[in-house]
């Protein structure tokens, strides 16, 4: 379905520097601890109370920005799952840790590599030294984001991102949270109690997939035209909406239109119609190909006069 | 003999979309459509199915952000205007195609349906929810409950606390509106991911719905496939997965049931079709043709030259098509008894909006099937899933797999280069509303309000309605904006608390705009 938007009507005004300015003293407040993680104490904010009890800051914009902030001033790293064979990273490192590692790390900061090292955590607890193994992909400095491919389904996996200096050394600047890719596959492991043999199994998978017919393991979803059903009005499951190619499309319409004295009855072809309070009617038609004879008659209220007037209208299409 | 159980699920949900700030705001009609299409005929069919005393069972989600537009005055308001606008259409769509019998029935139609559709929406006090409520309370359906705001749980899953408040706040609004906890839950896009069933457990809830890989694909092998539900290992929540065979039938572009040649064409409506004056007045008041529901043509071919619908071949269509899906559900049912030497449950779950909106025949199509399932034979039996848990207490237990109903099963929809941007800005939303809660544990007046329209925000910010929309590519603007718009006013409220200096008037405006949830509590985002 075709849906056009209108774009609302919305009143853009500026960032105040206000908003800016309450950025900056938070971040001053020291509202992060060295693990990265968001430390909400009021306790800690009040004492900037006085501060922000400023007459300038209290009045706050009506208005505030429009757009998201490009950083939120702290060390996260997020790991998520898309598949079970690939993973999503970003990730977010505040100035005063690039202040920091610069500081200790001197020139080799700048010659280091930025890496991702993928670590297979499966079946462990990770203590940043015990993966089952790893893998380093070497990213750009700029990059704040990272598809990762795992290639292989069911493990789980935990990411840092770090530096790789000139003599190997590994140095990890920030840290994901674990997270485990489903099997793209029926799972090896049947506990005896349930146990059942393969080949029933791999029918009864198969049915799972479409009665009789026997799908090829671990495939068949990718096979199937069943895509996101989605919100009603953005995506038919029906049909997709097809692409016309040239075309022309041409029909008539009749308009029949009149007056006659307020209070008379009018029947057009017969049946009665409205008129509006001056007297008048207009009536739209579809015409379809061939004769319309449409006699349209005025009775006076009193019903001593009447006037019958005949369009005859004849349509013909080539 | 009774061979099996059939579980049809509908799926009822919309995103949130009230404007209060705009006279008129388009994508308020994706709501006002699903009513005049979806839900009041649906309605209608339960309502013939009780008069005429056929028993049935089906299980419906109704998603709290649907039922908080169902039961908003200012929507309802709102419909009521939009109903008898088309109801004008409809008296004047009459008049002109007098000349054109084969249009001119269709007219008529129309009329009927708008009329009645404004008949029911006011015979439920305008509140539709009564209705569904009434059946439940009927015992012909369960309705479930589903993430607060149809947020993605698997993109979520790294603050763990939002999927928390998403179920939780959920449920709470359930109570609120049936009385009773939800039995179940619809998990947005089916969106699981493994462990989080232990909210569900938290909250009280038996039982939610997977893909079919969902359970397929878990650890251990599932003995009976997606033919009988298994509790998650831990949990002991039970997951039943949608049978895709079922599904496919209904839902798919080439061989399902809604592409048939005599159904009526969604693509023509008389909103994109008619000279332009004439139709002005019930289109968007920007002057932007949109569709009007009036569609006078049947899908007739491939081809773009379309042919005039014929209701009664429609319907006997209609009818052979719903035969034709018991048939296979019987055929499936007594080869997999043979097979399982246990009665098997095809569980099979369809957006409720495909009905009616996008398949036009379908509310016709489920209730023959209802009907045929009720009179014809005796080898399917409909059940919901708390009756068949309550039947069959004893299942197998695994933990089943991350998966989703979305394209490519899993979460690459609401994870992709179009819309993984907002996860950053998303999760250290949820990090700070999980600080909020945290650090406020009893306050009240202008706090406490800063505090629930936060968490709010918060939740409106995640529905997956916005990532999917953004993912499709195709008129994002507004899935943008409201993506945007949500974590700005979240923002705002957490620097507002923090530096004390809460803006009243401000905070009074986003509670009139963003005014779901009246009785949520911000404690629940832990």
């Amino acid at each position: 379905m075709v849906r056009v938007k209108k774009a609302k009507k919305v009143v853009v005004k500026k960032t105040r520097s206000t908003n800016n300015r309450i950025r900056i003293i938070k971040a001053k407040t020291g509202l992060r601890t060295e693990t990265g993680k968001v430390s909400l104490g009021v306790q800690e904010l009040s004492v900037g109370t006085t501060k922000f009890s400023n007459p300038e800051i209290q009045r706050l914009p009506k208005t505030f920005s429009r757009e998201l902030p490009s950083g939120y001033g702290v060390d996260k790293m997020a790991l998520l799952v898309r598949d079970p064979w690939w993973l999503y990273t970003y990730w977010e490192i505040k100035q005063e840790t690039v202040e920091r590692l610069k500081s200790e790390l001197k020139d080799e900061f700048y010659i280091a590599k930025r890496v991702l090292r993928v670590y297979d955590v499966t079946n462990i607890i990770f203590n940043g030294s015990n993966a089952n193994h790893f893998f380093d992909i070497q990213i750009h400095e700029f990059a704040n984001n990272w598809y990762i491919d795992a290639g292989s389904p069911g493990k789980s996996w935990c990411v840092d991102l770090g530096l790789k200096l000139s003599d190997g050394r590994f140095i990890t600047i920030l840290r994901s949270n674990v997270v485990q890719t489903p099997l793209d596959g029926p799972s090896e492991i049947t506990d005896e109690e349930w146990m059942i043999p393969d080949d029933m199994f791999a029918r009864l998978y198969g049915m799972g997939f479409g009665l009789g017919r026997s799908s090829p393991v671990g495939k068949a979803w990718r096979e199937r035209m069943i895509s996101s059903p989605g919100i009603a009005s953005m995506a038919s499951p029906v049909k997709k909406a097809q692409k016309r190619g040239f075309w022309l499309r041409v029909d008539c319409e009749l308009i029949v239109y009149g007056a006659t004295v307020p209070d008379a009855k009018v029947t057009v072809q017969g049946k009665a119609i409205n008129l509006r309070p001056d007297g008048t009617f207009t009536l739209r038609f579809a015409l379809p190909d061939g004769k319309q004879v449409i006699p349209v008659k005025a009775v006076s209220a009193d019903k001593v006069e009447e006037r019958v007037i005949t369009p005859i209208v004849t349509r013909e299409t080539k | 003999m009774h061979k099996g159980y059939l579980c049809l699920v509908l799926h009822g949900h919309l995103p949130y979309v009230r404007h209060p700030e705009h006279e008129d705001f388009l994508e308020e009609d994706w709501l006002y459509e699903a009513i005049t299409e979806t839900y009041v005929p649906l309605i209608m069919v339960f309502e013939r199915l009780a008069s005429d005393r056929i028993d049935f069972r089906l299980t419906m989600t109704l998603s709290p952000t649907l039922i908080s537009m169902l039961g908003d005055p200012l929507l309802q308001e709102r419909y009521l205007k939009h109903i008898n606008r088309l109801i004008e259409l409809a008296h004047r769509e009459i008049e002109r195609t007098r000349w054109q019998p084969e249009f001119h029935h269709l007219a008529l139609m129309y009329l009927s349906e708008f009329s009645k559709a404004r008949d029911t929406f006011v015979r439920y006090n305008r509140n539709l929810v009564n209705a569904f409520k009434n059946f439940q309370d009927l015992g012909k359906l369960e309705i479930i409950t589903c993430g607060a705001t149809h947020g993605y749980f698997p993109l979520m899953d790294v603050h763990r606390e939002s999927v928390r408040a998403q179920v939780k706040v959920a449920v709470s609004h359930y109570e609120s509106v049936f009385g009773r906890k939800p039995k179940g839950i619809w998990l947005p896009e089916c969106g699981y991911y493994p462990g989080q069933d232990g909210i569900l457990k938290e909250a009280g809830i038996r039982y939610f719905f997977s893909d079919s890989h969902g359970v397929l694909h878990g650890t251990p092998r599932p003995k009976y496939g997606v033919f009988a539900p298994v509790y998650c290992k831990g949990t002991g929540v039970a997951c039943f997965a949608r049978d895709l065979e079922s599904s496919k039938q209904v839902w798919s572009s080439i061989e399902g049931y809604p592409g048939d040649y005599n159904y009526r064409e969604f693509y023509r409506d008389i909103g994109f079709d008619l000279e332009y004056d004439y139709i002005r007045p019930y289109i968007h008041p920007d002057g932007v043709r949109i569709n009007t529901g009036i569609k006078y043509y049947r899908i007739t071919g491939s081809g773009n030259n379309k042919e005039a619908y014929v209701p009664h071949w429609a319907q006997s269509k209609a009818a052979e098509q719903a035969g034709n899906f018991m048939f296979n559900r019987q055929k499936q049912a007594a080869y997999l008894y043979d097979f399982m030497q246990k009665k098997p449950i095809i569980v099979s779950p369809y957006d409720a909006e495909l009905f009616g909106h996008w398949w036009y025949e379908g509310p016709m199509w489920l209730e023959f099937l209802i009907r045929k399932i009720a009179c014809d034979q005796d080898e399917l039996r409909l059940i919901t899933p708390s009756e068949y848990l309550e039947e069959n207490p004893r299942n197998q237990v695994i933990t089943p797999s991350m998966s989703s109903w979305g394209w490519k099963g899993y979460s690459e929809m609401w994870l992709q280069g179009s819309n993984d941007w907002i996860y950053r800005h998303l999760h250290i939303a949820s990090e700070k509303m999980t600080g909020l809660a945290k650090s406020y544990s009893e306050v009240n007046g202008l706090t406490k309000r800063a505090l629930n329209q936060a968490l709010r925000e918060l939740l409106l910010a995640q529905s997956s309605d916005w990532a999917f929309i953004l993912g499709t590519g195709t008129h994002t603007e507004y899935a943008l904006r409201r993506t945007k718009d949500h974590l700005l006013r979240f923002n705002r409220l957490y620097e507002e608390l923090n530096s004390n200096s809460i803006d009243e008037a401000w905070l009074a405006d986003i509670e009139y705009k963003d005014n779901i949830f009246p009785g949520i509590d911000y404690r629940l985002h832990q």
